[in-house]
């Protein structure tokens, strides 16, 4: 295991900048064998990753003799950020995944996120975990750009997440972490779950598990220990509904997260404390898996309260 | 002048955000039209005092009204509530209202703003956003133009700003409101202000007159005033960007706005613990300051300058 300082910039007082990947690799070089990078905490906001990456770095290191091939570990790559509580990049509020590829003579951010996608180029796979943000809880899910779908759909089934999200292609997105690496030729996975600012202990297990399984399966290590990789549903066989909210106030959620529902079935209100009235009760639009559900409980008119996964004749 | 309320959006805790334009009708259906758009953002003042003054002008400086040729839509500003509070952007989920565009009604909260005030936006031939650099640096007043096929070159001279910045369009410029507006048939052009958070009288009213000059180059207004500038058409290669190796505090020695030769002394870095002088930067080339880094602390290998070269 070795870690090594992939960018660095002394700040104004007396303080380094410093981004920071752990290498885990076989003491013996193995012909052919692949490399992964796990990549967390573009947003600041966000730290179920680097919850998993300590189990996975946990994980290698009681097993060193399975490693075979290369694990690159990038837990903090907006380091200011997470530790600041800061989603952007602090000072600039750049949002690190709107900055990729970046350049050497870009601003800052720019330089930054630039010297991330040359470390992680050669990698086979890279897997980039996001937690939501603090306003919104999702189950484990794979977010995928259907361009890349042909090479990273089969990847995402072996993570051991319950959602593969696959999504048309968005010119914005073109300047996230994903594209960039996807069109370097890294296949690149999007992980999405939990809350931003919170750890969810067994969604970290969860997608540790994948995570191992997956690299068992691409020989990047070589175990007897077995991984559990649940069947996701996909966003192939049925469609995403959204639930926004109609009105501001105070939302007060009805049901659990991840839940099955049925069309019509209650899912909250939005009240006001001030006169103790309810100005609002949501009802799903449609019948299936609420899998994305409000967790900060202000709200504004439009916004996004829940997420459903289904199908119009709610079989799924 | 009519005011017209443009999006209203209540708040559980703070008074509705009422977005409101100022509509002054032209006395001639055949002129050219506009709608200028003020603050998207908070922190920075300057398209707010711009757009406001605009108003003030239009209603107050115009002695015949008869003089207001075509339509003119004056939003000063959209983001009442990070202003409010001196926040960049939207107060709770922090997004960009002008990475929004063309909006969607049933969307975020930020995305229905977008669409409402595209909406209100739509139809008019011209189109002037006042805004700021997206980095932390402060320029002096020129026009941005997305190199988009929808550009309108010769048109962004009748501002007679000193530059225009030709800029290559990336994929997160594609939902700018410059770039949907021109993709919805209205010649954009937006103007980049100071980077400031006070007034300076001079530069704010450099950019109101550069807004005045195109009204009145247009023949949407009729009234006379100096010149401008013959503008400048600069692209990447144009532009010589100069960073500091070292960070600490940073001290302009020159002046945005001002010639500099090359190997002239520009700025200077200061150790922030220490006070002795760590770096200091000299000009690469004969130029033109056109930007410089805002603030006083400066990161490493940030961009302390930009200038435009010149001989």
């Amino acid at each position: 295991m070795q870690t090594t300082e992939i960018f660095s910039s002394q700040l104004p007082v007396g303080e380094i900048l410093s981004i920071k990947r752990t290498r885990f690799e076989p003491t013996k070089k193995k012909e052919g064998a692949k490399r992964i990078s796990i990549v967390t905490g573009i947003h600041g906001d966000e730290l179920e990753g680097q919850y998993v990456i300590y189990l996975l770095a946990k994980w290698l290191q009681e097993n060193q003799n399975s490693i075979h091939g290369i694990i690159d570990l990038y837990p903090a790559v907006n380091a200011l950020g997470v530790d600041s509580i800061t989603r952007g990049f602090p000072i600039y509020e750049v949002d690190l995944n709107r900055a990729f590829p970046g350049g050497k003579h870009e601003f800052l951010p720019g330089q930054l996120v630039h010297a991330l996608s040359l470390d992680v180029q050669g990698s086979d796979i890279a897997i980039d975990i996001h937690s939501s943000n603090i306003f919104l809880r999702e189950i484990p899910q794979i977010r995928i750009n259907k361009e890349f779908s042909p090479t990273t759909l089969r990847l995402a089934k072996q993570l051991n997440c319950d959602f593969i999200w696959i999504h048309d292609a968005v010119t914005v997105l073109e300047a996230t972490f994903s594209h960039t690496m996807n069109s370097l030729g890294t296949k690149t996975l999007v992980v999405e779950m939990g809350v931003g600012m919170r750890l969810t202990k067994e969604y970290g297990v969860q997608l540790l598990n994948g995570i191992l399984n997956l690299m068992k399966k691409e020989k990047i290590i070589i175990t007897d220990e077995k991984f559990e990789a649940r069947k996701p549903f996909s966003s192939e066989v049925g469609d995403v509904f959204y639930l926004n909210s109609p009105t501001s106030g105070l939302f007060v959620p009805e049901l659990d997260h991840c839940a099955v529902i049925k069309k019509g079935e209650k899912i909250g209100t939005i009240v006001n404390p001030l006169d103790g009235k309810v100005l609002h009760t949501l009802y799903a639009p449609n019948g299936g898996i609420l899998f994305t559900l409000r967790e900060y409980p202000i709200v504004y008119e439009g916004s996004l309260i829940a997420r459903i996964f289904g199908n119009n004749n709610e079989k799924n | 002048m009519k005011k017209i309320e443009i999006l209203k959006i209540d708040s559980l805790n703070r008074a509705p955000l009422i977005i409101e334009g100022y509509l002054f009708e032209g006395s001639d259906p055949d002129a050219p039209s506009v709608a200028i758009v003020g603050a998207m953002e908070g922190k920075t003042i300057i398209p707010l005092y711009t757009a406001s003054k605009l108003v003030d002008f239009l209603k107050n400086g115009i002695d015949d009204s008869s003089k207001i040729l075509g339509n003119i839509l004056v939003i000063p500003s959209i983001n009442h509530y990070a202003l409010n509070i001196n926040e960049r952007f939207w107060p709770l989920d922090k997004t960009d209202i002008n990475m929004m565009f063309p909006g969607y009604d049933q969307g975020e909260t930020t995305q229905r703003i977008a669409k409402k005030v595209f909406d209100a936006l739509e139809g008019y031939t011209h189109g002037i956003i006042l805004k700021t650099r997206n980095d932390l640096s402060t320029c002096m007043p020129y026009i941005k133009l997305f190199q988009s096929g929808y550009e309108d070159l010769k048109d962004a001279k009748k501002f007679g700003f000193r530059i225009i910045h030709h800029k290559e369009l990336k994929p997160t410029d594609t939902v700018s409101l410059q770039y949907n507006w021109q993709l919805w048939g209205t010649k954009a052009y937006s103007i980049i202000c100071p980077n400031v958070n006070h007034v300076n009288t001079a530069t704010s009213n450099e950019v109101l007159e550069g807004v005045i000059n195109f009204l009145s180059k247009k023949k949407i207004i009729k009234y006379k005033l100096l010149s401008g500038y013959q503008s400048t058409i600069i692209r990447k290669p144009d532009i010589e960007i100069i960073k500091t190796p070292k960070s600490g505090i940073f001290i302009p020695t020159k002046k945005i706005g001002a010639y500099v030769a090359k190997d002239e002394m520009i700025g200077k870095i200061v150790h922030s613990l220490e006070g002795e002088v760590v770096h200091r930067i000299f000009a690469p080339c004969n130029g033109l300051i056109a930007c410089h880094y805002k603030n006083a602390l400066i990161f490493e290998n940030a961009v302390a300058f930009r200038v435009v070269k010149s001989g």
